[in-house]
């Protein structure tokens, strides 16, 4: 199968309505995703990031503007669209090889087995088929949570700070994994995060959002080779150039205390 | 793991608990070694085994026991599966909530022993009544538990559900009812317990046959408290044997949310 996954996004406006006051949480979103980027969105909590990832989903209903993808308008959720979530989203009582196989149509078909091997191999969870999520890790529920969102073969991957839940070794750690991973699937992904390192390892775009209402601010590029130095000078002039639009740059970044 | 092992598991675990069994027993077969109370009340632990001989011969307690058995298994199936869709229809849908839920709890108030005039006007005094006063009883544990089950299931698995476009079918197979399952079965084991009451009671109210019931009843009437105590020893460990199996399958069914919670 072909995987597209050109994301359009024009005019985007949200609002949420309660019963005598209106909220505008997203303003004027415009962001186009080329099939195979890397984009991460960071902002500030309660920026709309979250929402904005949700509308693309499906999950979210009601909104101006259009989100295309591959040209069609999004109508609710659909298989074309994979996710994964902050929490890992497991069912807690199927084994790791059943919840990788819950979007599949016939997941006892030998399509379906071998589909659900693959990922659990790509995701590095191979021999963990039969144990269940209460005997997994942080890290290990949450690559299986990718691998759940992948078996379908989406067009796109939508993570919503997948790694936030998980400490700063195992967070280190699953970037590589996630790079690995997005390399190997040719897979368009859009993740929500709110760790600048996180967003500079793995983006070719940065998609900096200011909160209330939210409206994306800035878009810098990550014109860097993979895999990324965290000490690099471009690096860490990368992490300046986002950080000085939540005026939190440093004026001197390599002057330190000993 | 073998028969033998299980058995030490089981008295190494419940240890304590047949302490007390043992000191029941040393106490009443002192009070009736010493004449303390008269036979006529209370019989000796040997008078109670030589009663527990003779119905097992005569056939009386394997006959009684097992229509117990069978009206417990109508009425507990009726009402548990009865019980178990509204508890579904409920959980799932606000409209069902809403239309059935003021009216179950009304009923709920009403102790299930209020019921039996009306069930003996409705059904006579043979089995339908006590089959339909046993599923009154089971009714009400398995939809309440049914119902907070489902309840209980987090909204961040239908969202996983709406994702995989999961229909309402599939979402209610999938998700729903075995998120809801721990919740159901400890619902089962309180029909169970239920169950088990009202059959007794039932049968001592509306005797017309044979049961377990019945036979304690008859006893009463006998004045033979010897099988009476065989009667109530009987209820015990068929009751506690039951109970320790909906025990069992409860830990099984729910591992998932022990480690959870």
């Amino acid at each position: 199968m072909e995987r597209l996954g050109t994301l359009e996004v024009k005019n985007l406006s949200k609002k949420f309505r309660s019963r005598n006051d209106e909220l505008t949480v997203l303003n004027d979103i415009n962001l186009t995703v080329q099939p195979g980027e890397f984009i991460s969105i960071i902002g500030s909590s309660g920026c709309g990031k979250t929402t904005f990832l949700r509308l693309v989903v499906g999950l979210e209903k009601g909104y101006e503007g259009e989100i295309l993808l591959d040209g069609q308008r999004l109508n609710g959720p659909s298989l074309k669209r994979g996710v994964v979530f902050q929490d890992h989203r497991l069912l807690p009582w199927l084994s790791i090889e059943k919840n990788v196989g819950m979007g599949l149509k016939d997941a006892k078909s030998d399509e379906s087995r071998k589909a659900i091997q693959e990922h659990l191999e790509l995701v590095g969870l191979k021999g963990f088929e039969k144990h269940y999520p209460h005997q997994l890790s942080g890290g290990m529920s949450q690559r299986a949570a990718i691998a759940r969102a992948l078996v379908n073969r989406p067009g796109i991957l939508l993570l919503d700070e997948p790694l936030g839940a998980l400490d700063a070794l195992t967070r280190m750690y699953m970037h590589q994994e996630l790079e690995r991973i997005w390399k190997q699937e040719k897979i368009t992904m859009i993740m929500i995060t709110h760790d600048v390192d996180e967003a500079i390892v793995l983006s070719d775009k940065i998609v900096v959002m200011s909160s209330r209402p939210g409206t994306i601010k800035k878009i810098i590029p990550v014109p860097l080779a993979r895999p990324r130095d965290r000490a690099s000078y471009d690096f860490v002039k990368i992490k300046e150039e986002v950080l000085e639009e939540f005026q939190l740059h440093t004026e001197h970044p390599f002057t330190y205390t000993i | 793991m073998s028969i033998t092992t299980n058995v030490a598991t089981f008295i190494r675990t419940r240890y304590h608990g047949l302490v007390s069994f043992l000191a029941l027993f040393i106490v009443w077969s002192a009070v009736s070694h010493y004449e303390l109370v008269s036979a006529e009340y209370l019989p000796s632990p040997p008078a109670v085994a030589k009663a527990f001989v003779k119905v097992i011969k005569s056939g009386q307690l394997g006959v009684s026991l097992g229509s117990s058995l069978v009206r417990i298994a109508e009425g507990f199936f009726i009402g548990t599966t009865l019980g178990f869709l509204f508890g579904v229809a409920m959980g799932v849908s606000a409209t069902a909530e809403r239309l059935f839920a003021p009216l179950f709890n009304a009923l709920r108030q009403v102790p299930i022993i209020g019921w039996i005039p009306l069930i003996i006007v409705w059904c006579g005094i043979n089995e339908p009544s006590k089959i339909s006063f046993i599923s009154i009883g089971a009714f009400f544990p398995i939809l309440l538990s049914t119902f907070e089950g489902i309840r209980s299931v987090s909204k961040s698995y239908l969202e996983v559900a709406q994702v995989f476009e999961y229909n309402r079918i599939k979402l209610l197979r999938k998700i729903v009812v075995p998120g809801a399952v721990p919740n159901i079965v400890s619902g089962i084991r309180l029909s169970m317990g239920t169950s088990w009451l009202l059959v007794v009671w039932a049968e001592i109210n509306t005797r017309s046959a044979y049961g377990i019931g019945d036979l304690l009843s008859s006893a009463g009437d006998g004045k033979k408290p010897d099988i009476a105590f065989v009667c109530i020893i009987v209820i015990g460990i068929v009751a506690f044997l039951i109970n320790e199996l909906f025990g069992h399958l409860e830990a099984r069914l729910s591992t998932w949310r022990k480690s959870y919670r």
